[in-house]
């Protein structure tokens, strides 16, 4: 056996408080496809940030060609002769497929001028070699998402990458797009490149690698070759024997009349015509695979996007919220996917942040709108009390805290506010398991209290720890309604994909 | 995978605290240095209550306009139509007194109410039509200087200013304190409490901080950042009557450098006492460094070109700073 092109070794790394790598290991060899599976949260993110120079490692070594590598940089990292190409695609619309190829490689020049016609002749075979069927003067905008991947791809071999590591190519390509992905991923191997391929999707990992590490909570599970591949083997390693941490909850069942209801609601073409009944005291689940439209559609209805058709009622009245405040008003508050970015303040206190939705409440009196401090604080040390946030005064940045405390910290924003409808967009990614638990239950009680609540997850594991309801989202659809028994990982997945099948 | 955050430097967390507390205090310190240095070199003229009282007297006006021009920035936006604005305010103030026969609390009025029209017109261009407020407040100020020429044809009203339009800001209140100073006092109080202690502040802040947050925790960002532009307005016009009132004169341009000195003046504050985080007292402590900076510059007899060197050098030496203290807190 060859050397391997890259070996990590015992890479620890944690953020805050979590603890994302607890010593994962892994090597890849020149032309193989190297699968990497694991559940979200089990560290393949964090793997590959270090691989690509956006995060530093607290411990462990990394050799490429057997010599050790520091990555400081992603400079660094693409003169190792590794290449990213992420979900979303680092390319610049407004530029011309061979420029974005050529972005960040040094140009043939004549006079001091760029010699496109030169470089173009260079290109073009290896365009024409991973599938790129439009000009190279078209600008990237014009392109399918398909095709923008295999921009991606050319840039990759033109930097000569001995590595290309995938995160996730499917999600966005139909069926047809993917197979030609999946051709060209063989061709790349067989040419002695090393392919890192990181998916959710069981069936491309079985069909395209050669090898496939598993990583779970942090920890490299196991690396299964050949031979012992299969679904059954991935998956056991993927969930290990995991008795359920969770106890399993009454899921009840709606009742009187619902408290918002959604008809035909349609914004294309990620969201093509969705029909639901959202009840008080339940907690309705909505699974689906990335991409399938339930962020799209949680944006209509807390007013962030405008419905091209389709209607709502809340409360039995029409509602059509023109904006997030006037959704925030009905009394619809919304925890969303991207808490970092959209949740939160990072830099200001978790008081600050805490009473961001309750400031009309916090003041001296309702004449003189001055913010009360004690007011302000009590609410703060009940939230973090009644939650468990971890952390040692109210005052310290919520930058500071782990995943799992910031998010309770952008859920106990809305405890006070008391909202008709709380809609929680992905409410445990990146959250360790026991706060999953304590979130779990948090949102349970919600529930039980009255409130209507709407989560969206792309776990699968997720929505039935928590959900009395689920409906499965595709394409823009819901091509499923699951409830009581019928509640479960399995069925969840298999509904995800029925579409996909056809 | 989208918050794919740099953290290229490699800083021992000790390291990190020490240089972020330096941070924080290095312009302090650098007032304080500034204010040894020149008693030092000319202890009979420098360090006198009257020259201070004096120093404080003539930024009182960069104090109040750079106040306005923290709250554009705090909600996230830039406002560069304040000093042409604070000019063309000056000859409206000294205009409608002298040649319509206002009274004068009446034309004052009428300038402050103007400074908010004027701010809201910005506002309303960035927030609607998405102008970016660099260009939208460019635009907005270089239009204010043509209705300056329009109405005075770039002659500076003197004549038949009355002299209680100029005690104003020539005197005094209680103790000797100048009025200017009391005014400023006052408006970056207000501010201060508005920005820090009311609830509104809380949401100035939050929209500056992060507007996708603050817009899911129900907060009306256009509305908060039209307010930033509004309160930016009155404070510049605030700054034009009182220019006006101590010039004797409506003059064309007369308020326009302000517009560097009450950069210099926010970005100083941001990298004070805070993490390159906006703030009044930050603001407030910016003002007197460039204050004193150009008083002993004064006092030294430097010649006018140090002048413009020492604004230019400042201005990016703050930005630096503010910049600098950003970087600290996100690491």
């Amino acid at each position: 056996m060859t050397l391997p092109f890259l070996t990590a070794e015992g890479m620890w790394k944690s953020f805050g408080g979590a603890q994302a790598l607890k010593g994962v290991s892994i090597d890849l060899r020149a032309g193989e496809v190297h699968g990497l599976v694991g559940a979200n949260g089990a560290g393949k993110s964090t793997l590959i940030r270090i691989l690509a120079g956006l995060v530093r490692p607290d411990k462990g070594e990394i050799h490429v060609d057997g010599k050790l590598a520091a990555i400081d940089t992603p400079h660094q990292a693409t003169g190792f002769g590794m290449n990213f190409i992420h979900q979303d695609l680092a390319l610049v619309p407004s530029m011309t497929v061979l420029q974005n190829i050529m972005l960040g490689t040094a140009k043939k020049s004549r006079f001091g001028l760029v010699d496109w016609p030169t470089i173009a002749r260079e290109v073009a075979p290896i365009a024409a070699r991973v599938g790129i069927r439009a000009s190279l003067d078209t600008k990237v905008r014009e392109l399918s998402t398909a095709e923008s991947w295999l921009v991606s791809i050319s840039r990759a071999l033109v930097h000569k990458a001995q590595l290309i590591v995938m995160d996730e190519p499917t999600a966005s390509l139909s069926v047809g797009e993917s197979e030609r992905l999946f051709d060209i991923i063989a061709d790349l191997a067989a040419s002695g490149v090393a392919v890192l391929y990181v998916s959710h999707r069981l069936d491309e990992i079985l069909r395209l690698c050669d090898r496939v590490s598993v990583f779970r909570d942090g920890a490299s599970i196991d690396c299964l070759d050949r031979a012992r591949l299969s679904r059954r083997a991935l998956v056991e390693a993927i969930v290990g024997h995991r008795e359920t941490t969770e106890a399993p909850i009454v899921r009840r069942r709606p009742e009187g009349a619902p408290l918002l209801t959604i008809a035909g609601l349609a914004r294309r073409p990620k969201v093509n015509g969705v029909s639901f009944s959202l009840h008080r005291g339940e907690v309705l689940g909505i699974g689906g695979l990335v991409g399938a439209g339930r962020s799209e559609l949680v944006r209509l209805i807390y007013g962030a996007d405008r419905v091209d058709s389709g209607s709502m009622t809340l409360d039995g009245k029409p509602f059509a919220p023109r904006n997030s405040t006037e959704a925030y008003r009905a009394g619809i508050g919304l925890v969303p996917e991207e808490r970092r970015a959209e949740g939160l303040l990072l830099q200001k206190s978790i008081a600050f942040n805490l009473s961001l939705a309750n400031l009309r409440s916090l003041t001296l009196s309702s004449v003189l709108p001055i913010m009360s401090g004690r007011k302000r604080n009590e609410l703060s040390r009940d939230t973090v009390r009644e939650l468990a946030i971890k952390t040692g005064s109210i005052h310290t940045p919520v930058g500071r805290l782990s995943g799992g405390n910031q998010q309770k910290v952008v859920i106990g924003r809305w405890l006070r506010r008391q909202p008709r409808i709380l809609i929680l967009d992905e409410p445990t990614r990146g959250v360790d398991i026991g706060a999953r638990a304590e979130i779990h239950r948090l949102i349970r009680k919600l529930a039980v209290d009255g409130m209507a609540v709407l989560v969206i997850s792309s776990e699968p594991d997720e929505l039935p720890d928590l959900c009395d309801r689920v409906l499965v989202m595709a394409d823009g659809k819901i091509v499923s309604e699951l409830a009581g028994e019928g509640i479960s990982r399995a069925s969840i997945v298999a509904a995800s994909y029925a579409d996909q099948a056809a | 995978m989208t918050d794919l955050v740099l953290t290229n430097r490699r800083l021992s967390p000790a390291t990190k605290r020490t240089l972020s507390l330096f941070a924080r205090y290095a312009t302090i310190i650098g007032l304080a240095l500034m204010l040894l240095a020149f008693s030092a070199l000319s202890p009979k003229a420098f360090p006198t209550l009257g020259n201070f009282t004096n120093v404080i007297n003539q930024a009182s006006l960069a104090m109040i306009i750079a106040g306005g021009l923290t709250l554009a920035v705090i909600v996230g936006e830039l406002d560069l139509s304040i000093g042409f604005a604070a000019s063309l305010h000056g000859v409206l103030v000294t205009g409608l007194i002298v040649r319509h026969g206002l009274p004068i609390p009446a034309a004052i009025v009428l300038i402050l109410l103007a400074g908010a029209l004027i701010g809201l017109v910005n506002g309303l261009i960035v927030t609607k039509i998405r102008v970016n407020s660099v260009i939208a407040t460019l635009g907005v100020g270089t239009i204010l200087t043509g209705l300056s020429f329009a109405y005075s044809a770039g002659v500076p009203i003197v004549a038949g200013v009355p002299e209680a339009f100029l005690q104003i800001s020539l005197g005094r209140w209680l103790f000797g304190i100048p009025n200017n100073i009391v005014i400023m006092v006052g408006v970056l109080g207000g501010l201060w409490l508005l920005v820090e202690k009311s609830a509104i502040g809380q949401e100035i802040q939050a929209v500056g901080g992060n507007p996708a947050a603050a817009r899911l925790a129900g907060i009306n960002v256009d509305r908060i950042k039209i307010l930033g532009f509004v309160l930016s307005g009155i404070c510049a016009a605030l700054t034009g009557i009182l220019l006006a009132s101590r010039l004797g004169s409506g003059t064309t341009s007369a308020a326009d450098s302000y517009l560097l000195t009450a950069f210099a003046a926010v970005f100083l504050g941001s990298a004070t006492l805070r993490d390159g985080e906006f703030h009044i007292i930050g603001t407030f402590v910016g003002a007197l460094i460039i204050a004193f900076g150009f008083n002993g510059l004064n006092i030294f007899g430097a010649p006018t070109f140090s002048q413009y060197v020492f604004q230019g050098a400042i201005l990016i030496v703050a930005v630096g700073l503010s910049s600098l203290g950003r970087q600290m807190a996100e690491n």
